[in-house]
């Protein structure tokens, strides 16, 4: 990203001069074309660490049979109360998570208004640039199509990754990330019951791979007392998931992409995951339900 | 003066503007120049990425492939870049591991005492309680290394697909069995820099480029009669 300002600058430079001397006169420049060089100081290898979005997640417990429950939303009423900048980013996150969890499953006005919500709290956080007129016009127009609105969430929230990625928040970035992720580990967590859902619950227990990555990521990004404090929170989730030993050894992994019959490639075999037992389930509920809450929580 | 101002104002801020655009030329660049799959069913999946790369460079993409999902990661980059990339994609894992950690410290160097019999001097150097080995203090100092077991938890990657050993293709789709963390590890080839460090050296604005990593997911299709009621 260094580079990139690097070579903005640069081009800011030199692009002035390139134009007033291709429009110097009326007699042709004879001098040899030059190409532009710059110093790039920093050019080391860059290592990005990416957290599967919210609709993926409910896009998967509405395939495998959780209800909607309108309940597990933070209610819109408690935007106003978000004053703190670290709160605000946050709460982004959840009510984001909210957006993609009510358009997952069709609840058309709900998605109207966690979709007003976001964009209202996009402007104190300084992101309301990343919802365009068109975008906003588009979700308008497609509240009762429910694949366009899908889509539209999906790019709300796309395109606040990219602006604050461009833009060189990485640390509100991962912040309104780890809100988001947690959010949908809520959602799951408190509509999967144990002994029925297997496939939510082997789900849940994946997300211990996902944590790996967003708390690469808050690690990257680690310059704020706002990240450290939330990275303490996922720390101690971490913990907790820690418990599961699916990826802690080094047995027998050796998983690889095999050609099936039909020409498909399978990446499979090696240890399969660990299923968790119902007190790891709640372990892990209880402490996402805790952070959660300090999420959410309004000053009275 | 004020209006002069205001013009040249104007004039550097529309003269700017196409550098400008070029800083943000990234955006986006997965969306708009990957091919996406013919399948309909792919649906773009949020861990895909763009950005600037100059030639010699490797970057890594860390991402999630859930059970039960298909993925189809495709490639593409800017024509100064090239046409052909390295593409690799790795498992990483971590494991606990047990590691001999060596600690060196400089300590002071004795010698044995043999002119001494349990207290007392030996020489002009004070004799501890000896027991005629390593008692009396030389004035040198010696390194002095000591090892210690711990067990420690590391990344570990292991390669799963090389592009280079596939006709350099820019794409691949994959079922996935198991919920794995993979990386996908994109080269450009030049720079001479191997796709190391290189840091200080002197980069041509034409040897850099966007590179889009474009991801797509649907769930695994159910093959065979399953849910059909045959």
């Amino acid at each position: 990203m260094k580079k990139q300002i690097k070579l903005v600058a640069v081009l800011l430079m030199v692009t002035p001069l390139t134009f007033l001397t291709s429009c110097g006169g009326d007699e042709p420049i004879q001098e040899p074309v030059e190409e532009v060089v710059e110093e790039v100081v920093e050019e080391v290898n860059e290592t990005y660490y990416q957290i599967p979005s919210p609709d993926e997640m409910f896009g998967f417990i509405k395939e495998s049979g959780l209800k909607y429950n309108g309940e597990l939303l933070n209610p819109i009423q408690n935007v106003s109360n978000y004053t703190d900048p670290k709160m605000q980013a946050l709460n982004f996150g959840i009510y984001s998570a909210d957006l993609a969890y009510t358009a997952a499953f069709e609840e058309f006005n709900e998605t109207a208004k966690y979709f007003g919500t976001i964009q209202k709290l996009a402007e104190p956080i300084g992101i309301s640039s990343a919802f365009d007129k068109s975008l906003i016009e588009r979700a308008q127009k497609n509240l009762t199509n429910a694949d366009s609105l899908v889509a539209i969430t999906n790019t709300s929230y796309f395109a606040v990754v990219d602006y604050l990625d461009q833009n060189e928040q990485g640390d509100k970035l991962g912040i309104i990330a780890a809100a988001g992720w947690l959010e949908t580990v809520y959602v799951i967590a408190n509509s999967t019951k144990y002994a029925k859902d297997k496939a939510a619950v082997d789900r849940l227990a994946d997300q211990k791979l996902t944590l790996d990555n967003l708390l690469a990521y808050l690690e990257k990004h680690n310059t704020t007392d706002d990240v450290k404090e939330v990275l303490s929170w996922f720390k101690e989730l971490e913990a907790v998931f820690a418990s599961i030993g699916n990826t802690d050894s080094n047995e027998g992994s050796a998983i690889s992409f095999k050609k099936k019959e039909n020409g498909k490639m399978v990446l499979g075999g090696g240890k399969p995951s660990k299923s968790i037992t119902e007190a790891e389930f709640k372990a892990i509920k209880n402490k996402v339900n805790e952070i959660r809450n300090k999420i959410v929580k309004t000053e009275v | 003066m004020k209006k002069y101002i205001q013009k040249i104002l104007l004039v550097s801020i529309i003269i700017s503007l196409p550098a400008v655009s070029f800083g943000q030329y990234c955006n986006y660049f997965h969306s708009k120049y990957c091919e996406p799959s013919e399948n309909k069913m792919f649906k773009l999946n949020g861990q895909s990425k763009s950005a600037l790369f100059s030639k010699g460079q490797t970057s890594e993409l860390n991402v999630i492939v859930y059970k039960g999902q298909d993925y189809r990661v495709s490639l593409c980059l800017d024509e100064n870049l090239g046409t052909q990339l390295t593409f690799k994609v790795y498992e990483t894992k971590k494991v606990k591991v047990e590691k001999v950690i060596e600690t060196k410290t400089m300590e002071d160097e004795y010698k044995k005492c043999s002119g001494c019999n349990g207290t007392g001097m030996d020489g002009n150097e004070t004799c501890y309680e000896c027991n005629g080995d390593m008692q009396v203090l030389t004035g040198n100092q010696v390194e002095v290394v000591s090892k210690e077991t711990r067990v420690v938890t590391e990344n570990q990657k292991q390669l799963l697909y090389d592009n280079s050993q596939d006709g350099f293709s820019n794409e691949i789709e994959f079922s996935v069995e198991t919920t794995r963390r993979l990386i996908l590890e994109v080269s450009i080839p030049g720079g001479g820099g191997g796709g190391g460090s290189s840091k200080g050296k002197m980069m041509k604005s034409s040897d850099m480029g966007c590179v889009g990593i474009l991801v797509e997911h649907m769930t695994t299709p159910i093959s065979g009669f399953k849910g059909t009621g045959f």
